[in-house]
């Protein structure tokens, strides 16, 4: 694999998540359920589906926080749990909110950084990218939720990854950090990586999407483009309710609506 | 080696993480208060009480500071991860998971490695000044005489602390994890004390709180605990205490989903 410099994108061969027969159950409920797709480079993919429909659990599958049940799921050809420095391959925010309260941003990122060999100069560097900078030293219990989503992005791309993976967020952004969000997936997406990306907000997504995912239930419900989707409805909107109709679980009016 | 150098940063870069350290070493004044009482209350005695005086070593009695305070940062560095939900974040820039735990174990270890015997000796040296000839010459003994016994108190703080953080690991819940350490410590010792007579001491000498007594040799104040083990069996299971949680953490750690 080649391995390059902080400043350009790495050029790796194979920047691809591949899920096959991927299945998890907790209990009685099957979080994912034989789930096959393949998330490829050079463009944004949207991962829609209702409350509950799996992609968080399917994002957690990918990083080997959460071993599958059956089935498998690659990055870059190899199980995740197997790359020795993960943070220069795959970069994920799940949850911004999770940050120790009484930690500063630079630390906070720094212990990420440690972790995977990389440098207190390349922390300052994604600090300065994300609009951090001045509050680099500021415990992050003061931070807004914009603040930590913006934090949590830092953290993804500490490694330079050419693989990126976000849970929902623009969640809780104001309408200048969506586009932020949206211009710096979009850009990501054109140096040649791979973004998976999970959002309800399905005007948002047609504008930064450039393939969708949908699940509901566990299960794939739609896998195209955004072209192909809006030729067949009127709307990026229009097309998820009617391709999630039959799998909302938490729906007004109760299952089975 | 990159591993224990964020772990190192994950406890440093944390006020309350250094506090829990600041008070253990605080264990130090503690012993110099308590001795400076101790001398007034035996300067202040009949010379026939001053005959008859005797004082615990202070040492023993001081000693639960930095083993509570680095016990409940063991606990800590571990189940905070669980309450912040960082431990998806660590585990996924680690995804081996062993040698997040493994740095966690170290850092946490060489605290306590330093932090004990500062405290042991350090309150071992102020009490020799403080105390003097007092309380029969308790003070005046050689300092080689009392070694085995200030090593093996000052290895009970690391010890402590890795239990804490193998605790942390096991049960991820820091209320669950601090209340079967201090269950540990004190309140199954007095339960135990009062078992019927082979059992008591039997169970007696495998509490934590009875082995550096065990390890040293040194039992001339036996108090609740029982003296039955050999000084290598003591040190043994001191190790137990210390690492087997541990080890049966990393196992769940890797096992678990996060
Ligand atoms: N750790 C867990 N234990 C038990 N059930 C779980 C666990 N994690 C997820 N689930 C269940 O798996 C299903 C999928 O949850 P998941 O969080 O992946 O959905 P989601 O698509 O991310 O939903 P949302 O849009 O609300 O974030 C739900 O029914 C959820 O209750
Ligand atoms: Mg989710």
């Amino acid at each position: 694999m080649v391995r390059c410099g902080e400043a350009t994108p790495c050029r790796t061969l194979n920047r691809v998540i591949e899920l096959k027969y991927l299945t998890k159950r907790y209990g009685a409920t099957l979080a994912v359920d034989d789930l096959s797709f393949t998330v490829r480079p050079g463009r944004v993919t949207g991962f829609l589906g209702p409350n509950g429909a799996g992609k968080s659990t399917t994002m957690r599958l990918i990083l080997g926080l959460a071993a599958p049940t059956s089935g498998e799921v690659l990055v870059n050809g190899r199980r995740y749990a197997s790359f020795p420095r993960p943070m220069r391959e795959v970069g994920a925010l799940l949850d911004a909110n999770a940050v120790h309260v009484g930690r500063s941003a630079y630390n906070h990122l720094l212990c990420l950084a440690r972790t995977n060999g990389i440098g207190p100069r390349r922390v300052t560097a994604v600090l300065h990218h994300v609009g951090l900078s001045d509050v680099a030293r500021k415990n992050v219990g003061g931070f807004s939720l914009g603040m930590k989503q913006r934090l949590g992005i830092a953290a993804a791309l500490l490694g330079d990854p050419g693989v990126l993976i976000f849970d929902e967020p623009v969640n809780g952004l104001d309408p200048d950090g969506i586009r932020w969000i949206r211009d710096l997936m979009r850009s990501l997406a054109a140096q040649g990586r791979t973004i998976l990306l999970s959002s309800h907000l399905m005007s948002e997504m047609a504008l930064t999407a450039d393939s969708i995912v949908m699940l509901g239930r566990g299960k794939l419900v739609a896998e195209a483009t955004i072209e192909e989707l809006t030729a067949r409805y009127p709307s990026l909107e229009d097309a998820y309710l009617a391709l999630t109709a039959s799998s909302v679980q938490y729906g007004a009016g109760g299952p089975g609506r | 080696m990159t591993v224990l150098r964020s772990e190192w940063l994950k406890i440093h870069s944390v006020r309350s993480y250094r506090l829990a350290i600041a008070v253990a070493f605080g264990g130090i004044l503690l012993g110099l208060g308590l001795a400076q009482m101790a001398a007034e209350m035996y300067e202040s005695a009949s010379p026939a009480q001053q005959a008859r005086a005797s004082l615990a070593e202070l040492e023993e009695v001081v000693l639960m500071v930095p083993q509570l305070s680095l016990g409940i940062l063991g606990v800590l560095v571990m189940t905070s991860e669980y309450t912040t939900g960082l431990i998806r974040t660590s585990l996924t820039v680690v995804p081996r998971r062993w040698p997040m735990l493994a740095g966690k174990a170290a850092v946490v270890g060489v605290i306590g490695l330093v932090t004990g015997p500062a405290v042991v000796f350090g309150t071992h040296v102020t009490c020799r000044w403080v105390i003097g000839d007092r309380f029969s010459g308790l003070y005046q003994t050689a300092f080689a005489d009392k070694l085995p016994l200030l090593v093996a108190l000052s290895l009970t703080v690391p010890a402590f602390a890795l239990l804490g953080l193998g605790m942390g690991a096991i049960l991820r819940s820091a209320a669950g994890a601090i209340a079967l350490l201090v269950g540990l410590l004190y309140v199954i010792p007095m339960i135990v004390d009062k078992f019927p007579s082979p059992w008591s001491e039997w169970l007696g000498s495998v509490m934590f709180g009875a082995l550096p007594r065990q390890i040293s040799g040194d039992l001339t104040t036996p108090g609740v605990y029982g003296t039955s083990l050999p000084p290598p069996v003591a040190a043994g299971l001191l190790a137990c205490y210390a690492v087997l949680p541990v080890l049966a953490g990393a196992w769940l750690l890797r096992r678990r989903d996060a």
